[in-house]
C-alpha cells in the first residue's frame, strides 16, 4: 500500500511526533475536558492507521509511542504497544472500504484510540502496578475516543502526507479513452 | 486493497514482541537505555520549549475562562483563612523553634538538617495514569533518583527520574508511590500516666507530656457546695505506623498496615500524619503529609485502612523543594 522509502517514511514520522509530543506535553496537560488528558499522540497514531491500514497504523504507533516513553521516563515499550495497538485497530476497520468517508474515518480513530488507551492500564498491570484499573477509567475512555474523533480531521491529512498516501486511483476500463 | 495479509499479523506480533523485550529491558534496567531516554530528552527539550512559548497564549486564555470565578471565590476565603491564622502562626513559629532547639540538644536530626533545591514546575504527566511532574533542576543541582519533593505545605511525592537538567517527581497520588508514615493522635485524657502507658501495646507510642498538665479549679462537690480540688488534664500523643500508598488522581491515598486492636492507639478522623522516616525510607522523618479524612475498619487481621487528605494541593503546584537527603542504606550503595 505505501512504497515510501524507509527513512522519508521515518523522517516524516519523527518530524510530526516531535511536534505532536510537544502538543501533549504542553496544551494537552492544561486543557483538560472532564479532567481528562487529551491523548494527541495517540490520536495521531490512530488517524495514521486510519488512514492506512493495519500494518502501518501498528508501526507509527509503535515509533510514536517509544518516543512518549522516552520523553515521559515510561518504561521503554509500554505505551508503544499501547499505541501500536491503537493504530492497528484503527487500520483494520478502514481496509473494508475503499474510500471511507470522514466520518467514517473519525468513527475509526475513536474505536482505535479507545483500545490505545485501555490498553494503558492493562500495560501497567503487567508491569506490576496496582490501583491502575478505577471508574476513572470509565471516564478517561469515552472522553479520549471522542476527542481523538475530532482531532481526526485535522490528523488524517496530515497522516496522510507522513505516509505519502496517494489518493485511490479507482480505474474504470474504457473511461479514459 | 488487501482486506486480511498474514504479513500484518507478524508486524503487531513483532511490535509486540519487541515492546515486550524493551519493557523487561527497561524494568531491570539498562544502561543503554537510560543514555537513550537521556539522549532524547536533551533533544527534545528545545521542542518542547518551543510548544510552551506557542501554545503558553491558548494556554493562558483556557485559563482565564476557566478559573476566573473559582479563583475570586478562593481568593475572598483564604483572605478570611489568613486572618484567622495570624495569631496561630505566631504560637506555630514559637513552636518550631522551641522543637529546633530540643532536636538539637538531643542530637536528633530535622528537615531543617537537609539541604534542599528549589525547581520550577516546567511539565505534567501527558498520560491519564499517571501522576508526576517535572521540574527544572536535576542532577547538576545534586537531585538523585528517590530524593523527596516537598512544598511548603507538606510532602509532594519522590523524585523518580533525573536528567542533569530535569527531574521527574511521582506525586503522592501516583498508584505506585509508597512511604513509610506516621499517625499522631493527640487525645485529651484524665488520669495518671501511668495507667495509660502500662495499657498500650508495644508499637503504639503513648506520650504523657508533663509540660501540658493542666490544674484546674473544679467548682463545686457533690453536695454543690464549692469547693477547692485539682484534676490533672494530659494530653496523650499516640503514634501509629503505616504505609501510604497513592490510589490515583481520583481518590484519596490510603494508609495501611495499621492494626485496630482494641488496645492501639485511637486514630480517629483529622489526626495528622508525618513521614515516619528510618533506614530504609527515602524520605526524612516528620514531612507534614496530611490529616486523617476516614477511618476504614476492615474485617479479620487486616487492621485498619485510612484515607489521608494530603495537605499539599498537588493540582497547583508551581515550585517545589527537594529534600537532598539519602538515607544510609542508599548512601552506602
Amino acid at each position: 500500500m505505501n512504497d515510501t522509502p524507509a527513512r522519508i517514511w521515518l523522517t516524516r514520522v519523527v518530524l510530526i511526533g516531535l511536534i505532536v509530543l510537544s502538543l501533549q506535553m504542553t496544551i494537552a496537560t492544561e486543557i483538560r475536558p472532564f479532567g481528562v488528558v487529551i491523548q494527541i499522540v495517540l490520536a495521531f497514531a490512530v488517524a495514521a492507521g486510519a488512514a492506512s491500514g493495519p500494518g502501518e497504523g501498528a508501526k507509527v504507533g509503535f515509533v510514536l509511542g517509544l518516543m512518549y516513553d522516552l520523553a515521559t521516563g515510561l518504561s521503554m515499550g509500554s505505551t508503544a504497544m499501547s499505541m501500536a495497538f491503537g493504530g492497528y485497530v484503527a487500520g483494520w476497520g478502514r481496509q473494508y472500504r475503499l474510500e471511507p468517508t470522514w466520518w467514517m474515518l473519525a468513527a475509526l480513530t475513536s474505536i482505535g484510540a479507545a483500545v490505545g488507551e485501555a490498553f494503558v492500564p492493562i500495560m501497567r498491570v503487567l508491569t506490576g502496578e496496582t490501583g491502575v484499573f478505577g471508574a476513572r477509567v470509565a471516564l478517561v475512555l469515552p472522553v479520549v475516543a471522542l476527542s481523538s474523533g475530532l482531532l481526526s480531521t485535522l490528523l488524517i491529512p496530515i497522516a496522510r502526507w507522513a505516509l505519502a498516501i496517494r489518493p485511490t486511483e479507482i480505474r474504470v476500463a474504457g473511461a479514459d479513452t | 486493497m488487501a482486506t486480511y495479509s498474514p504479513g500484518r499479523r507478524r508486524v503487531i506480533i513483532a511490535l509486540a514482541l519487541t515492546s515486550l523485550f524493551l519493557l523487561t529491558l527497561d524494568l531491570r534496567g539498562n544502561q543503554v537505555l537510560d543514555g537513550v531516554r537521556s539522549g532524547f530528552g536533551f533533544a527534545f527539550r528545545p521542542i518542547n520549549r518551543a510548544g510552551e512559548v506557542v501554545t503558553t497564549p491558548v494556554v493562558r486564555l483556557w485559563r482565564s475562562y476557566r478559573e476566573f470565578d473559582d479563583l475570586e471565590e478562593e481568593n475572598r476565603q483564604l483572605r478570611a483563612e489568613i486572618d484567622g491564622q495570624r495569631s496561630a502562626e505566631i504560637s506555630a513559629q514559637n513552636a518550631i523553634i522551641e522543637n529546633q532547639d530540643l532536636l538539637a540538644l538531643a542530637g536528633l536530626e530535622s528537615l531543617a538538617s537537609y539541604g534542599s533545591v528549589t525547581g520550577r514546575l516546567v511539565g505534567q504527566s501527558p498520560s491519564n495514569f499517571d501522576q508526576q511532574v517535572e521540574i527544572d533542576r536535576g542532577a547538576v543541582h545534586g537531585i538523585r533518583v528517590g530524593m523527596a519533593a516537598i512544598n511548603e505545605a507538606g510532602l509532594v511525592g519522590k523524585v523518580t527520574s533525573v536528567a542533569p537538567q530535569s527531574s521527574i517527581i511521582m506525586l503522592v497520588t501516583d498508584p505506585s508511590y509508597a512511604v513509610p508514615v506516621k499517625i499522631l493522635a493527640s487525645n485529651e485524657a484524665s488520669g495518671s500516666a501511668s495507667s495509660m502507658a502500662t495499657t498500650t501495646p508495644s508499637t503504639t507510642e503513648v506520650v504523657a507530656d508533663p509540660a501540658q498538665t493542666v490544674d484546674s479549679q473544679a467548682p463545686l462537690s457533690t453536695e454543690g457546695e464549692p469547693t477547692s480540688s485539682t484534676t490533672t488534664t494530659l494530653v496523650e500523643i499516640v503514634r501509629e505506623t503505616g504505609v501510604l500508598r497513592g490510589q490515583g488522581s481520583d481518590r484519596l491515598p490510603r494508609v495501611s498496615f495499621v492494626a485496630s486492636g482494641i488496645g492501639f492507639g485511637q486514630i480517629e478522623v483529622g489526626d495528622t500524619v508525618f513521614t515516619a522516616g528510618g533506614s530504609t525510607s527515602l524520605a526524612p522523618p516528620n514531612i507534614p503529609l496530611g490529616r486523617v479524612l476516614n477511618v476504614i475498619t476492615r474485617v479479620g487481621t487486616a487492621g485498619q485502612e485510612l484515607e489521608i487528605e494530603p495537605t499539599a494541593d498537588l493540582s497547583r503546584l508551581q515550585f517545589v523543594r527537594v529534600v537532598l537527603y539519602q538515607p544510609a542504606s542508599e548512601v552506602a550503595q
